[in-house]
């Protein structure tokens, strides 16, 4: 039996996560724009920026600033605890409530608000997941209640647990079946909840920082940012710089921690990639008529691992080569710290779609949780609406504003590999480091602009 | 505006979330049992049919509202349970399962992917569920689904092709040539049309096949033979934008065929974007008029204010949010059809679910109404498939303005299954 009429479909419009948002427009209109000349001078401008960063040091971002110091203290606990009542609250939302992704607020609160929501504004205020946890209090609590002061030796593996939490994580998100399901998000995220909160009771709060992959996700992501907030002998510094700047002042990444940003690095173009018709045709999926997740989870599966290992070996790769051509060692803790404004800048640009779509749904949802008329945000009641995607003005302003986020992003990390390895080096070691930032830039572009069918 | 929004308030708070039990208003008090009737919906909410499955949820809240603002079903209230598919055939299999045995409805209905309803519909009966599908494809009454699959709601595919071939072979040209995704969607168009062409008298003389994953097309436009009178074309996807402002390039200034599209390739999409000038004149199927005609009937009008569409076809709300108009009918009608079913099969409860099949493959069609805004319709208990008419639009000043209605008599080919026939 032939299929026919119910394919009809104009409108791919995907609107969780994994289902390919950030480019999946109704006929696209950035697909109509100029994207080869978008291309050549984004690869263009980071190229510059990398050979006039190499020479130039006036091009150099200065220190961030203190701006106010105070005492550490438990402090903020109370968040955490809020947090975890409102987990409660989802978790039952998830169990019992509307079975309607869009409608059910465990869904849109997990996929819209802490996956892209809370990093993006991270990304400007710095990290909020570390008070926002609904870890952090109750592990506090119950270690203070038992007595149970010690560790058991978790902290030695170091972020290893969170790589292995990241990996679990982007499986989950872009190839298992049903990430959105309101039921499925609720086993998920109550079962990881439970094994992080005894392994947090046993090793400790601090653990967490290291040890679970969203509190890692987010202290990286947030490194961009221009405020910053970190511990120094006793204090807490609330501090201000450029965007990038608080790279500059963080340590060099361990090896598990360099396999953290490779693999969100991996995940977040996989993500991309695995919507396109690229991709689509790479698998045998028609890309105008997707069968559907059930069908390409095996070969996604395998795509996700080849992109992780594609990214180890590129960047390494380029690592050696710059050693090899200027007999040079460019270390890799150091390095690898550039690459962590790429991840922030990919992050917010692939997810501005689905922030401005699926993010409707979240405020409809927290205005109006029971759906009885209620408005608890204060908003009329409004229909979700899409029309913007079909907007050429409103789509060319979005697709110019992720273009100047993957291209700055990408300026930046040349700049930044540059400037944070210690001492100094020739340019022909950071030379195929520089060129693989100038392809991973065109690489990020071209992901956002190629026509997507899943 | 205003209106409409507080509208949508009052029908969500009736619909109570997670199926949480309604209140029942003192009308529904005087059935045998008050208990709801719960319907369950597979949504294609997320996944490739997800800009579809926004506007059919919306139609069909707006539906349930109405319904139960009449009385409900056999003087019970009625509820939708919604749930998502992720337009995927495993999953839509799944969600049958789920609708049925664990929340217990009486029957499904709603999808709309025909991969997905063909993936599903084994299951529907196989627990011996009805499984009203909003699909247009010939997956039902070509025989392939089984006796608990109906489409009562909306045409198929092959109906359609069929019916507008006499219109376009006597008023754009004989001579066709077909532009077409090549895949088993735009073969369906190639054979249905390229047959009903020629019973007309009418002659192709020229296919143009694309690869789906193609994304430019300047270089197949040469292939469109010069003594074309017609150009069909069914293209779909995000390249169609790119499609139209190519076919424009190519023929610049100079005279360009007649052409007729399906509106499947700009459902959803505002026909006055920049870069679709040049469908200025051109013609459209439409399952259903997206810009308000100067006829319509107050039915017509009634079913646009209760989704909240203006007369251009958007949103209430944002008059760039351009609906799946032409098929979200289908909601709506279909929900109409359940309760006249229901009503005639004395429905109380699942056991009456094969009275429900049988009362409605007793149906033979239904005229212009409040419950079919669309139009007249026929229905063919045989194949559980309905006929109705069918519009071709052209447009003018960028809206769809109706130059031709099809007698549903056009639409009619030769049955391919007698379902009734066939053991429950």
């Amino acid at each position: 039996m032939q299929r026919s009429g119910g394919t009809l479909l104009t409108a791919a419009l995907a609107i969780l996560p994994g289902l390919a948002l950030a480019c999946a427009l109704p006929p696209s209109i950035v697909m109509t724009l100029p994207i080869s000349h978008y291309l050549a001078g984004a690869a263009l401008t980071v190229a510059l920026t990398a050979l006039m960063a190499g020479g130039a040091a006036w091009l150099r971002l200065p220190a961030p600033m203190a701006l106010a110091r105070w005492p550490a203290g438990s402090g903020a606990d109370w968040l955490s605890y809020l947090s975890f009542l409102i987990f409660l609250a989802l978790l039952l939302t998830g169990y019992a409530g509307p079975r309607d992704p869009m409608h059910n607020l465990l869904t849109l609160v997990f996929w819209a608000g802490i996956w892209v929501a809370l990093p993006l504004l991270s990304l400007l205020t710095g990290d909020l997941w570390g008070a926002l946890n609904p870890w952090r209090g109750p592990v506090r609590m119950l270690r203070l209640l038992t007595g149970w002061q010690g560790r058991i030796g978790l902290s030695r593996l170091g972020a290893w647990p969170a790589v292995a939490g990241l990996a679990g994580f982007s499986w989950f998100q872009i190839v298992s079946l049903a990430p959105e399901d309101p039921l499925i998000l609720a086993q998920a995220a109550g079962a990881y909840w439970l094994v992080i909160f005894v392994a947090a009771c046993l090793e400790g709060e601090d653990w967490l920082r290291e040890g679970e992959f969203l509190h890692l996700t987010f202290a990286m992501i947030a490194r961009l940012a221009p405020l910053h907030l970190s511990t120094e002998g006793g204090q807490r510094v609330l501090s201000l710089g450029w965007p990038g700047a608080h790279i500059l002042t963080a340590p060099p990444l361990s090896r598990a921690t360099q396999v953290f940003v490779l693999l969100l690095l991996a995940a977040l173009s996989f993500d991309g990639l695995q919507a396109t018709f690229f991709w689509l045709g790479l698998i045998g999926e028609n890309p105008l008529e997707f069968t559907g997740r059930s069908a390409v989870q095996g070969v996604n599966t395998l795509g996700l691992i080849g992109s992780f290992a594609l990214t180890a070996a590129l960047i390494y790769g380029a690592l050696a080569l710059g050693r090899c051509l200027s007999g040079e060692v460019l270390p890799a803790g150091p390095v690898m710290l550039s690459f962590l404004a790429i991840a922030a800048g990919y992050h917010g640009a692939h997810y501005l779609m689905m922030l401005l779509t699926a993010g409707q749904y979240l405020l409809l949802a927290l205005n109006d949780p029971l759906l009885q008329g209620d408005a608890f945000l204060g908003l009329e009641p409004f229909w979700v609406s899409m029309g913007f995607l079909t907007d050429r003005s409103v789509m060319t302003a979005i697709w110019n504003l992720q273009f100047a986020l993957i291209v700055g992003v990408h300026a930046l990390a040349v700049m930044l590999a540059l400037q944070i390895t210690p001492g100094r080096r020739s340019g022909l070691a950071h030379l195929p480091l520089s060129v693989l930032m100038v392809g991973y830039t065109i690489f990020g572009l071209w992901l956002l602009s190629s026509p997507t069918g899943v | 505006m205003s209106q409409s929004v507080i509208h949508r308030r009052s029908l969500l708070a009736g619909l109570a979330a997670g199926g949480a039990a309604l209140a029942l208003p003192a009308r529904f008090a005087s059935a045998q049992s008050a208990a709801p009737i719960k319907l369950g919906f597979q949504l294609h909410r997320t996944g490739i049919g997800a800009a579809y499955g926004r506007w059919y949820e919306r139609t069909a809240q707006a539906a349930l509202k109405r319904l139960n603002d009449a009385g409900g079903i056999n003087g019970r209230p009625v509820e939708i349970l919604f749930e998502d598919d992720g337009t995927d055939p495993k999953r839509g299999s799944e969600v049958v399962e789920k609708l049925a045995t664990q929340a217990k409805c009486d029957l499904i209905f709603g999808p709309l992917f025909s991969h997905v309803v063909i993936g599903s519909a084994p299951r529907a009966g196989e627990l011996k569920i009805p499984y009203l599908v909003c699909s247009e494809g010939f997956h039902v009454a070509s025989g392939a689904l089984n006796r608990w699959a109906m489409q009562p709601g909306i045409s198929d595919v092959r109906a359609q092709c069929t019916s507008v071939a006499p219109f376009v072979t006597q008023n754009l040209g004989k001579k066709v040539t077909l532009i077409f995704p090549d895949y088993a969607f735009g073969h369906d168009h190639r054979d249905y049309f390229s047959a009903a062409v020629k019973a007309q008298g009418g002659e192709v003389v020229g296919m143009v096949a694309i690869p789906p994953s193609e994304t430019s097309f300047t270089r197949y436009f040469p292939r469109i033979p010069r003594e074309t009178e017609v150009i069909y074309h069914v293209m779909i996807g995000p390249a169609v934008l790119t499609f139209v402002k190519e076919l424009g390039q190519f023929y610049g200034k100079r005279a360009r065929p007649e052409i007729f599209g399906f509106i499947d390739s700009l459902e959803a999409v505002d026909l006055n974007s920049p870069g679709l000038e040049f469908l200025e004149g051109t013609h459209f199927w439409e399952g259903h008029c997206r810009n308000l005609q100067a006829d319509a009937t107050e039915h017509e009008k009634a079913y646009r204010a209760a989704v909240g569409v203006d007369d251009n076809g958007a949103s209430v709300s944002d008059a760039r949010d351009v609906s799946t108009y032409g098929h979200m009918f289908s909601v709506w009608e279909t929900l109409s059809v359940i309760r006249q079913g229901m009503e005639a099969a004395g429905y109380q409860g699942v056991a009456d679910r094969q009275k429900f099949v049988e009362a409605v493959e007793a149906m033979t069609g239904w005229e212009e109404s409040a419950d079919h805004p669309q139009g007249r319709k026929v229905f063919n208990g045989r194949t559980h498939q309905v006929f109705a008419e069918q519009a071709i639009s052209r447009v003018e000043g960028g809206k769809l303005i109706r130059v031709h209605k099809t007698a549903i008599e056009d639409s009619f080919y030769p049955d391919a299954v007698d379902y009734t026939t066939q053991s429950f």
